[in-house]
């Protein structure tokens, strides 16, 4: 019996208790009340005085995981192995929440700090034109783009692998509950891989494939995404914040920017991403293709897998028509392994996606607000780190001369 | 100074090209020299040229299946990933008219559309003649491939000999590519299901040869549309076995060289409000199981 088979029969048997209890309490049967008090308190002991399960049954089967980096909630006993644990999960994120980064000591919050800027990519604020669909049919450039005005936030500079999401499973995150949209609760329980455990769609006995732990995880529905975000106390971009990073757009006027076509430049060019054609026809470790990265130093951000979004697919067409869509869709950008046509893997290019599907070549990556990221009282004010000019592939293009730092940013 | 010979005067040489009949490739009719389509199939007299010209003789392979089912975009989708990524198998297009299928396929499909519907007359359909080179392959294969419309193929099955093309063809042909609509047998529909079985049925009694006849010749049955059925890409057979009962058993019963394949070109669809009414479009293109059932049909034909 596998560590899901248990739970879930624990469950199961304390529901049927529950249910029991209640019933027997409204009856005025107090024996059969004792009874199932009692059975329920033998229920709690046995589980807790029960010894960890083989390794072999619920560990991941990744092989670089080790069992001690991915500590479950709850079980550190004092604050500072809950916060390495943290850490070792990638939820350093949670802990430069404001309610949280008080009770860290100041190496804590530096090491927090320090692997928030080595994970994430800051992308400063401003202007950022969305093309709408089909704009490229359309000679009115105002109905063809839109403007949106992005505040300043963090992106991952890799898609989320599956040794990452892997500490998610591996924590319960398909059993926590706040985690999840309510309305998506009745799905959760079908959110399985291939063996009927909780995980990706295409993961076996709760593991991901060997050798592909610093892979992009894919076969996940939109609400996984969001789950893993809020776990690790992130969220998904939205479609401009996206857009923004990879096309790292340039004001040239008040009104007029300059945006790139894809995150090196504006000419397609099949060495720096991972398209149909240009790569194997699979995904590839989230650390290729390097010389594809943006201007801000995020990866594969065009190819390997296409990204969910926050936003809804847009239903209108540059020229006013409507697109009747099957079903609610999500939007997904960046394109993925076996995208096809170079128009289609674009930073501007937008498609949709049901977001209950498990695709085999979608993935995603987690953004954060700045506003979200206080600073430690006990250190003193530093500016935020500055975006990483990238030397490769940006096409000799300058960058923005300074990233300002927005008013109260940083608490 | 002129060398001594005999010249023949253009006019005779024009009458002796008139008089030398060239039988088209497809259905053997006698045609004059310089007609572009067969008089009586309508199919491209550039393939008795070429294959005049070349001193070959190319296989005859076709893709059938209904109208709609995606037979147009499958071919096209085929030809331009051959000649784009030649890593498992390589296609040469013998002659320009060749490319036509492609091109209008991967423009449509990188426009956001699907290309238009082939039209039911045989002289407006595109036909492929290409070179398949391949390691596994010890000399070049020559194949002719046409892209038929599928009212045409119900028509005919329907009342044989409507279209002098599709008979000829068939029986010609050293292997058939069957596409049948996956999303429409996971909704249930038996409309593909009798389409299928009625197509079985026409090619089976097209050449009852027990040796050569299709009973022995390879049929590669394409589940299209499969980015829409994702079970259709675990195992197909079995898709096709629960889906589609009917034809399966036809196929067991009447065939011995079948393979069962899923494929999807669009990753995702929606449709689109035009004056005709609703219109499906791709959201973006990510082949799948595109080249397998070829590259089996092709390792078929050789051997």
């Amino acid at each position: 019996m596998t560590a899901h088979d248990r739970r879930r029969w624990v469950y199961w048997m304390a529901g049927i208790a529950g249910a029991a209890l209640a019933s027997s309490w409204w009856m005025r049967w107090w024996g059969i009340v004792a009874w199932v008090c009692g059975a329920l308190a033998w229920l709690a002991l046995g589980c807790r005085g029960r010894p960890p399960a083989p390794r072999e049954d619920d560990s991941p089967a990744a092989d670089d995981i080790d069992d001690d980096d991915c500590p479950a909630d709850g079980d550190a006993g004092d604050v500072e192995s809950l916060v390495d644990g943290m850490l070792r999960q990638d939820r350093y994120a949670l802990l430069l929440r404001r309610q949280v980064v008080g009770n860290l000591s100041v190496d804590q919050f530096s090491q927090a700090r320090e692997t928030l800027e080595d994970r994430m990519a800051l992308v400063p604020e401003g202007q950022v034109t969305l093309a709408r669909p089909d704009s490229e049919r359309i000679d009115d450039r105002d109905t063809a783009e839109e403007q949106r005005f992005v505040q300043p936030l963090f992106l991952d500079r890799y898609p989320v692998t599956n040794a990452q999401y892997h500490q998610f499973v591996k924590a319960g995150g398909y059993q926590q509950m706040p985690l999840w949209d309510p309305q998506i609760w009745p799905a959760v329980l079908d959110f399985v891989d291939a063996s009927g455990c909780p995980g990706p769609r295409f993961w076996k006995n709760g593991k991901f494939a060997r050798g592909e732990a610093e892979h992009p995880v894919v076969g996940l529905s939109w609400y996984e995404a969001a789950a893993y975000a809020r776990w690790v106390g992130k969220r998904l971009p939205s479609e401009a914040e996206w857009v923004k990073a990879a096309s790292w757009p340039v004001p040239l006027s008040e009104e007029q920017q300059w945006q790139r076509k894809f995150p090196w430049g504006d000419t397609m060019d099949r060495q720096r991403c991972n398209l149909w054609g240009s790569g194997p026809g699979r995904t590839v470790a989230v650390t290729e293709y390097a010389l594809g990265v943006s201007v801000g130093g995020v990866y594969q951000l065009i190819g390997n897998v296409w990204e969910w979004t926050s936003g809804t697919f847009g239903v209108v067409t540059a020229d006013g028509e409507e697109l009747s869509l099957p079903m609610p869709m999500k939007s997904i950008r960046g394109g993925a392994f076996d995208t096809y046509f170079e128009n289609q893997a674009t930073c501007q290019f937008e498609s949709g996606e049901n977001p209950l599907a498990r695709r085999h070549n979608i993935g995603f990556r987690c953004a954060l607000g700045l506003c979200d990221v206080a600073a430690h009282p006990g250190v003193s004010e530093e500016p935020p780190p500055a975006a990483q000019p990238c030397s490769a592939g940006v096409d000799g293009a300058q960058l923005p001369a300074a990233v300002t730092e927005p008013e109260g940013a940083l608490v | 100074m002129i060398k001594e010979g005999v010249q023949p005067l253009d006019s005779l040489r024009l009458v002796a090209n008139y008089a030398a009949q060239a039988p088209c490739y497809i259905c053997g009719d006698d045609n004059t020299y310089d007609a572009e389509l067969c008089r009586q199939c309508f199919a491209p007299m550039a393939l008795t040229h070429q294959a005049a010209s070349q001193k070959i003789r190319p296989r005859l392979l076709a893709t059938i299946g209904a109208s709609g089912v995606g037979k147009t975009v499958y071919l096209g989708m085929l030809m331009d990933m051959l000649s784009r990524q030649p890593d498992r198998l390589q296609m040469l297009a013998r002659g320009a008219f060749s490319i036509t299928l492609q091109q209008s396929t991967a423009s449509a499909l990188a426009r956001g559309e699907f290309p238009s519907k082939t039209p039911s007359e045989p002289d407006r359909w595109n036909w492929v003649h290409c070179q398949i080179r391949s390691p596994s392959l010890k000399i070049p294969l020559d194949l002719v491939m046409p892209d038929l419309a599928g009212e045409a193929l119900l028509e005919e099955v329907d009342h044989p000999h409507t279209y002098d093309v599709i008979h000829p063809l068939l029986s010609k042909c050293a292997g058939v590519l069957i596409l049948i609509d996956a999303v429409k047998l996971q909704a249930g529909s038996l409309d593909q299901d009798y389409f299928t079985m009625k197509l079985l049925s026409y090619l089976a009694e097209i050449d009852e040869r027990p040796k050569h006849g299709w009973a022995r010749r390879p049929i590669g049955f394409v589940l299209t549309k499969a980015d829409e059925c994702e079970e259709c890409f675990v195992d197909p057979a079995r898709f096709a076995e629960v889906r589609a009962p009917g034809f399966w058993r036809q196929c067991r019963e009447r065939f011995r060289n079948y393979q069962f394949f899923a494929s999807g070109v669009a990753g995702g669809c929606a449709y689109r409000q035009t004056r005709a009414g609703l219109v499906r479009v791709p959201l973006r293109v990510e082949p799948r199981g595109i080249v397998e059932p070829f590259e089996w049909l092709v390792q078929q034909v050789k051997s």
